[in-house]
């Protein structure tokens, strides 16, 4: 997405007339509305902007054309900000409440849209509302909310989709839970056995793990009775 | 059940108490038929008012789970909400309870004039209705029976 922007500097496009200082004011959605189109004209979509096909408002609409005999694919975006119906307290904790992203996510399915990117004011933000989306969907309802909808912002860097554990976590990082489930065996072997595993014990090696237990669990400089 | 009319905007006092009116015989009427009735139903993804939890005949078959969520005023937004509300909490069926007929023609109305291309086709999945429109039309016709008895007129 940065790299769509920086091209989008070069070029003299409709963001750039748009002056520096009000990125930061009030009108951050419509700078944000306003890039999003230009980059979706720069890739040759169709672009649509504040769009209500009655479920709601969509930001922007990118209609996707991918060949001739296929029907448009429709792409749409919708920012979460402070406005977004209720309080502002979670914006500012960099947490959308689960309730706008419900509801935004659901403005952009009754619209008719493919997919729905919710578009948060930073990195942090929209990786939170990607982590809710898959909580949400981890549930098993019918609409598989993770499949359609996704949290991204403009300023990110890296793809926005994420990667389940299994995936991000590289086979041999798995050494140190290895590490503890061998000690953890340990503990089993040497330590007084509990329930049925305490009156199946022999005699003998109980009378050994005693043993070692008296002279091992106790300061090295203490000497046996 | 007389539920009267209450203006667009409203303190969060007097909504939960409106939806707590709107409740009320939506729970009885469950209880009522013997049904597992649960209120404020939420896995997680915002509470559905009531929801009625039912075996459709047979052990083998799944549970049907049918919610009720109270809408005190019509906008796209609580539509929205009402309806991932439900999907995400796992309802086979969603009722929106409201208390006047003109919410439930624009409700209706917003559900059915969804674009053809969209992946949910609510209009299965949503019913929209008052709680008097919830009362038995039988119960209707026996007190109908019983007033006529007692006034000699033909039903």
């Amino acid at each position: 997405m940065k790299k769509d922007m920086a091209a989008q500097e070069q070029e003299p496009t409709k963001s750039n007339q748009v002056d520096n200082a009000s990125i930061f004011d009030s009108n951050h959605t419509t700078v944000q509305t306003d890039m999003l189109a230009d980059i979706g004209l720069q890739k040759g979509f169709e672009v649509e902007e504040m769009r209500d096909y009655g479920a709601g408002p969509i930001d922007v609409v990118w209609n996707i054309d991918i060949h001739p005999a296929l029907p448009k694919v429709k792409c749409g975006f919708v920012s979460l900000d402070a406005t977004e119906g209720g309080g502002s307290q979670d914006t500012e904790d960099n947490q959308i409440s689960l309730r706008k992203i419900e509801e935004a996510a659901v403005r952009g399915i009754r619209s008719g849209l493919d997919k729905v990117f919710l578009v948060a004011e930073n990195e942090e933000m929209a990786k939170s509302v990607s982590g809710k989306i898959e909580w949400l969907a981890s549930h098993g309802s019918l609409l598989r909310l993770d499949s359609v909808s996704l949290g991204l912002s403009l300023d990110q860097n890296d793809p926005s989709i994420i990667a389940s554990s299994q995936t991000r976590v590289p086979q041999g990082s798995k050494i140190r839970k290895r590490a503890m489930r061998e000690r953890e065996s340990k503990f089993d072997k040497y330590n007084r056995p509990k329930g049925k595993r305490r009156t199946a014990e022999p005699k003998k090696r109980r009378q050994e793990r005693e043993e070692k237990l008296q002279r091992f669990s106790r300061p090295r400089n203490q000497k046996l009775k | 059940m007389q539920i009267c009319s209450m203006s667009l905007y409203q303190a969060p006092e007097e909504k939960a108490q409106l939806i707590d009116m709107l409740k009320a015989p939506i729970i009885q009427m469950g209880k009522d038929q013997g049904y597992e009735v649960v209120e404020n139903y939420d896995l997680g993804a915002g509470p559905v008012h009531v929801a009625w939890i039912f075996k459709p005949g047979s052990e083998s078959l799944p549970d049907m789970r049918l919610g009720f969520i109270c809408l005190t005023e019509f906008s796209n937004r609580s539509v929205n909400e009402a309806i991932a509300r439900a999907m995400l909490n796992l309802m086979d069926k969603i009722v929106f309870v409201v208390p006047t007929e003109e919410m439930t023609r624009s409700i209706k109305n917003a559900i059915e004039s969804m674009p053809d291309r969209s992946i949910l086709q609510l209009r299965k999945y949503v019913t929209v209705l008052t709680p008097s429109t919830l009362v038995s039309k039988s119960e209707i016709l026996r007190s109908a029976e019983r007033r006529s008895a007692q006034t000699g007129e033909a039903v």
